[in-house]
């Protein structure tokens, strides 16, 4: 394994002082080095450590700070938002306080790590794509957690943080609207998700294929590409009359992604304002599979 | 054909046939398409079963809409009733028409399968991509051939229809109490999840330091990004194999989860009974 890894050469003092494992050479060429603090470092750690104690500390308070029954319930625990009456305004802490305090902190903590990873990339040179396509991520989480509980006028509409909450909420979620799989957003989003999988088996396994021409060394394979990228791309070529380039084939990747995240976010926020179920939308759009009734033009199953 | 292609294609055709495992057979282009053995048994069957899908499901309009495109969307061929068991029935109001598209399909995509190994193998690269072709593959031989078999009905495969299939899921995921319950299905999500993270990761990282080679900007860069920012960066070859493994493992998982459902687990609630049951915490 360690023959075809091809270690960069630098005087750069992160090279020398890192932190070096024999072990991850054949899953690594480069290896664990000094994580990178800065104030913004600082501002995202406090604040997601901040966001962290506060649900432990809810949860505790719920066990009655019983070590045994908080790791027992763990996985159920949950610090929730505030309930409908409360609305848009500030609850006591076990009402939803907590829920409200830690979410503030997290979105905080969220938006520092952003400005990190952009500020990161200016200072080594790069450019910020790894922070633009962040964003995207950012916009669902603030869909799920901002915009749509405003939108509707209650807070109650996020998902609490917890491990089950989570699904409970999608689940609910998914209902309370009248099922997500008639959602159109919510196909495009499911369709850029699989996609995303697709994709990335394709582009692992290609690359995968020929490492033993260096293939995988891509910042080079895109400024001039040789044998290995032709190999791969005669393949894609060959076998569906298609084929991206070194460089190419990082922007399909970026777009599928972000098509997922961005058409998930406006599902959300689409649901309840724009379209109170979906099911019902379906059946306008009139796609809903079934059987016809006799003498109309709708599904039974869309009849009310 | 691009500029290299030529001397690949010769290079190709000295690649000696294997006419056991048809690959290397009928090794000819159809512009830029490779066809070969397999190319041919792929496009029969694909023809074949696509053939009879969109007829049924489009072109007859079986629900009287007269509109092909609403036809397309929401149209399906059935499975079989539940009564035909795993027979092979030859009537087509129970089933033969699933059935058929059903083997059209699985040989479609085991010959694409093929394909790609014999096209990888005239290109001298490695079997990754038919071996994560392949596991995609597994994903439906999975749902429409092992489970039916094993619960001892082809009733349990899915419609095939694009809202139909939808509908199946969403029954499917409250057949067994709730699917969001199946940790098999949560790890699988997760990584379902995890390959939009790492896809757009890599796909940005290359990104931003692809054509800046002027400027000295090299995968050095990159390293001291990811350390500076994850204190970790995984590396050139790295990144491929975390990609392989976290597309591929989605896959396997879903898998799992699914054969799981209605054979050894019918409620994927009560699978986590025996959690309050565990001795360390018996007497709380």
């Amino acid at each position: 394994m360690a023959s075809e890894i091809t270690r960069v050469e630098s005087a750069d003092w992160r090279t020398t002082r890192r932190f070096y494992l024999k072990f991850l050479e054949g899953l690594a060429d480069t290896q664990i080095g000094p994580l990178y603090i800065g104030v913004w470092g600082i501002l995202a750690l406090v604040f997601f450590a901040v966001t962290v104690f506060v649900i432990l500390f809810g949860y505790l308070e719920q066990v009655g700070f019983n070590p045994i029954l908080f790791v027992r319930e763990f996985p159920v625990l949950s610090v929730e938002p505030p309930p409908p009456s409360y609305g848009l305004k500030l609850a006591p802490l076990a009402e939803g306080g907590y829920w409200q305090i830690a979410t503030f902190f997290l979105t905080l903590s969220i938006v520092f790590w952003l400005i990190r990873i952009w500020s990161r990339a200016i200072a080594n040179r790069i450019r910020p794509n790894v922070a633009i396509v962040f964003t995207s991520a950012i916009f669902l989480y603030a869909a799920i957690y901002i915009i749509h509980p405003i939108s509707m006028g209650a807070w109650n509409e996020a998902p609490g943080h917890g491990l089950r909450a989570q699904l409970v909420w999608a689940n609910a979620f998914s209902i309370k609207y009248g099922n997500f799989y008639y959602n159109p957003f919510h196909m495009v989003s499911i369709f850029g998700l699989l996609g995303s999988c697709l994709l990335l088996a394709m582009h692992g396994a290609t690359i995968l294929a020929v490492v033993r021409l260096n293939a995988h060394r891509e910042i080079d394979e895109a400024e001039s590409s040789t044998e290995g990228t032709h190999r791969a791309q005669l393949l894609w070529r060959w076998v569906m009359g298609f084929n991206a380039t070194a460089t190419s084939i990082h922007t399909w990747a970026i777009a599928i992604a972000v098509v997922s995240m961005v058409a998930g976010a406006l599902g959300v926020i689409f649901s309840g304002t724009l379209e109170p179920d979906w099911f019902q939308w379906a059946c306008r759009a009139g796609i809903v599979p079934g059987v016809i009734q006799p003498g109309t033009t709708s599904v039974a199953a869309c009849l009310r | 054909m691009l500029s290299f292609e030529a001397k690949y294609r010769r290079e190709a055709m000295e690649v000696p046939s294997v006419p056991l495992l048809g690959l290397g057979l009928l090794k000819f282009w159809v512009g830029r398409f490779y066809v070969g053995f397999w190319g041919l048994v792929a496009l029969l069957f694909g023809l074949i079963g696509a053939g009879i899908w969109f007829w049924r499901v489009v072109l007859l309009d079986a629900t009287r809409t007269g509109n092909p495109l609403i036809n397309f969307v929401r149209g399906q061929i059935e499975v079989p009733s539940p009564d035909v068991g795993l027979s092979l029935t030859t009537d087509p109001s129970k089933g033969l028409w699933w059935l058929v598209v059903m083997f059209c399909a699985t040989v479609t995509f085991i010959a694409w399968m093929m394909r790609q190994v014999d096209i990888s193998r005239m290109l001298k690269m490695g079997y990754q991509v038919p071996i994560a072709f392949g596991v995609a593959v597994s994903a439906w031989v999975t749902i429409q051939i092992v489970r039916p078999i094993l619960l001892g009905h082809w009733s349990e495969g899915f419609p095939l229809g694009v809202m139909a299939h939808l509908d199946w899921l969403s029954v499917f995921g409250y057949r067994f109490f709730n699917f969001y319950y199946n940790p098999f299905h949560a790890l699988g999500i997760a990584l379902l999840f995890g390959s939009g993270l790492v896809l757009s990761l890599h796909g940005a990282t290359i990104l931003s330091a692809a054509g800046k080679k002027k400027e000295g900007v090299t995968e050095h860069n990159i390293n001291v990004f990811y350390w500076d920012f994850l204190g970790y960066s995984i590396g050139e070859i790295g990144i491929h194999r975390l990609a392989f493994w976290t597309a591929l493992m989605c896959v396997l998982l879903s898998n799992l989860c699914l054969v799981l459902s209605g054979t050894l687990v019918q409620d994927w609630s009560a699978f986590w009974n025996f959690w309050n049951k565990l001795p360390f915490w018996s007497g709380f």
